[in-house]
């Protein structure tokens, strides 16, 4: 710091640099408790070991904690040059703490957090309209200098002298200086306990919370000038001085008036954040995905629609296919203290194809494109679909589905948030359900599951389709089933090349069975067999490998061209077979007698066409008689 | 030398809140008198709307601690009572060396009396007031949180009771002879459950005549 240039009897080194420390470290105790740039959330030990390095340009924050023994956190932005801009130790100190009293509207210009402090360092004003701002503590550090040179403070050093030892100008001087600097200690405790009294400190840890959005926000003004306040405003404050501390040719003084109580100020209600919502819109992977939100409704029978916002918290994978933040202004408005309306601060509806995803690996791509077809159209109506998320999860209805075990509740939460979409969800016709069962199940087709959303406008309602879904005969289609209530992936799940085959001509033979459950089918054939008699009861054992191959060829599932051929020649030669054990199994007595059965039946026949031929001749000779 | 005493407003609490408000009263007191290179820690009480400070050092944490758990003991054995605890810094002298030996003594320069007055928990559908009526558990609940707000308050004035004494009483304090963080000797004196209140009374009295007299500040 400059000494005054007509500093008639210049001080002492020391003493002028301990001054210079005194107004240094009553300005870093004001502004470290008053201005969130130096936030107590951002101090570490690590900070306070190895402060060299802090933001301090002017000098190393090390030595200033040194300075009456105390740490302080990092330098307030107003302590950086404070030695260059300040002029002369005999200008006061004075700092104004201002609050501000912000519009709603959100500033887009306005830094983050709604309610840093702004230093108007040195002779600048605030540029803010008059009654939008007040003081609310005035700091004035002031050093005074006697006028007599021959004050009581030289009395005093001789008598630290005459105390300590035995009177030597030097070491009483020293004596004395020590014991001066042991004051400055105590009064920087005091002040630094003081200034967590005031009823400001607990209006600056609120606005340094994060979870308030208060349209206040704080500031300072340091300046060399006192400007008085009104009567009025006087009226409302209180005053603490610190009783000064004698320096040999001067004196220490430190003050503070402040506002006795903020509560008129602080009469507009802050509008605290929706702590709800920022359970829902921050989750975890560790989350359990069946938990549901206490936040929102719940809503039992609501049809599974996606949590997008959620899943994108959750995951980076998916999330980084489209984008990441699809309402930045949610995050935004979070740090910035805006009221937040989900509704509001979701982006316009667009068309899911627009969020076409980058590479990705197959099974990966396999899995998200199909993401992509089922929650965007289905879900177009609501206001979360769009552009929420291409990594929405749920697209396998009900509870077992893979995918639907990630976003489990908050789907339904959000369904309840946007009945509109629920009721919408709910109309979709059967073929919609068989349409969305084949494709769910087709392993080969993900890549072109963009084209396949448009048989999936209607979405299934979960439950119902589940069950159907778990009816399917084959035991190919178990597998999935029993994977995703292991919590696999459906990318895993599909990798399973065996899986992938028998489901290829899955849609012509569901087609053929022309809205017959496959259940119904099975049933039928199992009845039809388990119930026939054999044509011939001695063979009945032989024709059992016949009726497994019906069985087989009546199961749509298993069924593929490859099998088609096999099955038929293989059919073909079983009959041959049949056929010569049956000739080899008759005997010559057996072929007698049946020879003779066939013969007592044609002379019988022969019997009923003589008699019926004779009563025709009979007749037309009446007619003529 | 003097001893300077300051005896702090008496608050009165009940049995859950001694803790919080010792706590805060001894920490404040010795942060003042902390005067080696401290780094300070804002502590937010639980009870209170009150934030207090303290030094970051371990030792002297568990050395409170120890001590209130102590008078904390007392209290339970001797419920319903006005009680002192006393923190007391002295300096240690060697004493003229006599023919029974070197002496060392203490020579207390300040002295801090904290006043309480342990009352039980008030039992829900009574009033303290005089006027003896029901009131019902909300007014229970009411009555109880604003008199933890009535305490609130009395225990920010002790505090801004001790800053004042801190910022008024200087000369009394010896010149630092260490640059350790809590640079004086001091010790925290509570009712000890094998004391009588006399006897404790009686050990504060022999301490007094033994420094002298001290002035006694509002």
């Amino acid at each position: 710091m400059a000494t005054s240039p007509s500093h008639s009897s210049p001080e002492s080194a020391i003493i002028e640099q301990v001054i210079t420390e005194f107004f240094a470290k009553s300005l870093h105790i004001i502004l470290e408790s008053r201005s969130p740039y130096v936030s107590s959330r951002n101090y570490s030990v690590d900070q306070f070991m190895s402060s060299p390095s802090s933001s301090c340009s002017s000098s190393s924050s090390m030595p200033r904690d040194k300075w009456f023994n105390l740490a302080l956190r990092d330098c307030p932005a107003a302590l950086e040059n404070f030695d260059i801009w300040r002029k002369s130790n005999l200008d006061p100190l004075v700092i104004d703490i201002v609050l501000i009293r912000r519009p709603l509207v959100p500033d887009v210009a306005r830094p983050l957090g709604g309610c840093l402090l702004r230093n108007f360092s040195g002779n600048r004003d605030l540029a803010l309209e008059p009654k939008s701002w007040k003081i609310v503590e005035r700091w004035i550090v002031q050093y005074e200098r006697h006028k007599s040179s021959s004050s009581k403070n030289h009395k005093e050093i001789r008598k630290c002298g005459t105390k300590n030892n035995g009177g030597s100008s030097c070491s009483s001087e020293t004596a004395f200086y020590k014991k001066t600097y042991e004051r400055y200690i105590i009064l920087f405790r005091s002040l630094y306990v003081l200034i967590r009294l005031l009823p400001m400190y607990k209006l600056f840890r609120e606005l340094n919370s994060s979870g308030q959005i208060c349209p206040l926000s704080l500031s300072h003004r340091i300046s060399s000038s006192i400007q008085p306040f009104t009567q009025e405003d006087e009226a409302k404050m209180n005053q603490f001085t610190f009783v000064p501390i004698d320096t040999p040719r001067g004196r220490l003084s430190l003050s503070v008036q402040y506002l006795r109580t903020l509560e008129d100020i602080r009469s507009e209600p802050s509008a605290p954040l929706s702590l709800q919502f920022i359970l829902d819109y921050v989750g975890s992977p560790t989350t359990d995905p069946f938990r549901r939100l206490k936040s929102l409704p719940s809503a039992r029978s609501s049809p599974p629609l996606v949590s997008f916002t959620r899943q994108h918290s959750w995951s980076n994978d998916h999330g980084a296919l489209a984008s990441v933040s699809h309402c930045p202004s949610v995050a935004c408005s979070e740090a910035r203290g805006i009221r937040c309306n989900p509704s509001l601060c979701l982006p316009p509806l667009t068309h899911h194809n627009d969020h076409s995803p980058p590479v990705i690996s197959e099974s990966q791509n396999a899995a998200v494109t199909h993401k992509n077809n089922m929650s965007f159209d289905e879900f177009w109506p609501s206001p979360f679909s769009p552009t929420s998320s291409p990594s929405s999860p749920a697209h396998l209805p009900g509870q077992r589905s893979p995918n639907a075990l990630q976003s489990g509740s908050s789907q339904i939460d959000i369904a309840k948030a946007c009945p509109n979409t629920a009721s919408q969800t709910q109309a979709y016709s059967s073929e919609g359900k068989q349409q969305i069962k084949m494709d769910t199940l087709r392993c080969g087709n993900y890549r072109t599951g963009l084209t396949l959303v448009k048989h999936h406008r209607g979405f299934p309602s979960g439950k119902d389709d589940t069950e159907k879904l778990a009816e399917l005969p084959s035991s190919s289609t178990q597998r999935p089933r029993s994977k995703s209530s292991s919590g696999l992936s459906l990318s895993d799940k599909f990798d399973d090349c065996g899986f992938a085959c028998p489901f290829a001509d899955y849609k012509d033979v569901t087609g053929s069975c022309n809205r017959r459950s496959p259940d119904a089918v099975i049933g039928a054939v199992v009845r039809m067999l388990t119930t026939a008699a054999p044509l011939r009861q001695g063979l009945s054992d032989l024709c059992r490998p016949s009726q497994v191959f019906m069985d087989e060829s009546l199961n749509p599932c298993v069924q593929h061209d490859q099998d088609n051929t096999e099955q038929s020649e293989c059919r073909a030669s079983t009959s041959e077979i049949l056929a010569s054990v049956l000739l080899k199994s008759k005997t010559a007595a057996e072929g007698l007698e049946e020879l003779r059965r066939y013969k007592e039946m044609k002379e019988s026949i022969l019997k009923r066409g003589a008699s019926w031929s004779s009563d025709v001749d009979s007749g037309p000779k009446v007619c003529r008689q | 030398m003097n001893c300077e005493t300051c005896q702090l407003k008496e608050l009165v609490v009940e049995p859950p809140e001694i803790r919080e408000v010792l706590r805060s009263i001894l920490h404040t007191i010795l942060f003042h008198r902390a005067l080696g290179l401290v780094r300070p820690k804002d502590v937010e009480c639980e009870l209170f709307d009150i934030i207090y400070v303290q030094c970051e050092d371990h030792e002297l944490e568990k050395k409170i601690d120890e001590k209130i758990n102590q008078f904390i003991g007392w209290v339970e054995k001797h419920p319903n009572r006005k009680s002192q605890v006393c923190i007391s810094f002295y300096e240690v002298k060697n004493k003229h060396a006599t023919w029974f030996g070197n002496k060392i003594e203490r020579f207390y320069w300040e002295q801090w009396y904290i006043n309480l007055h342990i009352v039980s928990p008030k039992p829900h559908g009574k009033s303290h007031n005089t006027k003896a009526h029901v009131v019902t558990g909300e007014n229970a609940f009411e009555e109880s949180n604003s008199r933890c707000a009535a305490l609130g308050s009395s225990l920010r004035e002790v505090l801004l009771q001790i800053i004042n004494f801190v910022n008024e009483k200087k000369d009394h304090i010896p010149p630092l002879q260490n640059s350790e963080i809590v640079s004086f000797p001091y010790e925290i004196s509570t009712p000890s459950s094998s004391d009588s209140s006399f006897g404790w009374h009686a050990d504060v009295l022999k301490r007094m005549l033994q420094t002298g007299h001290p002035s006694m500040l509002s």
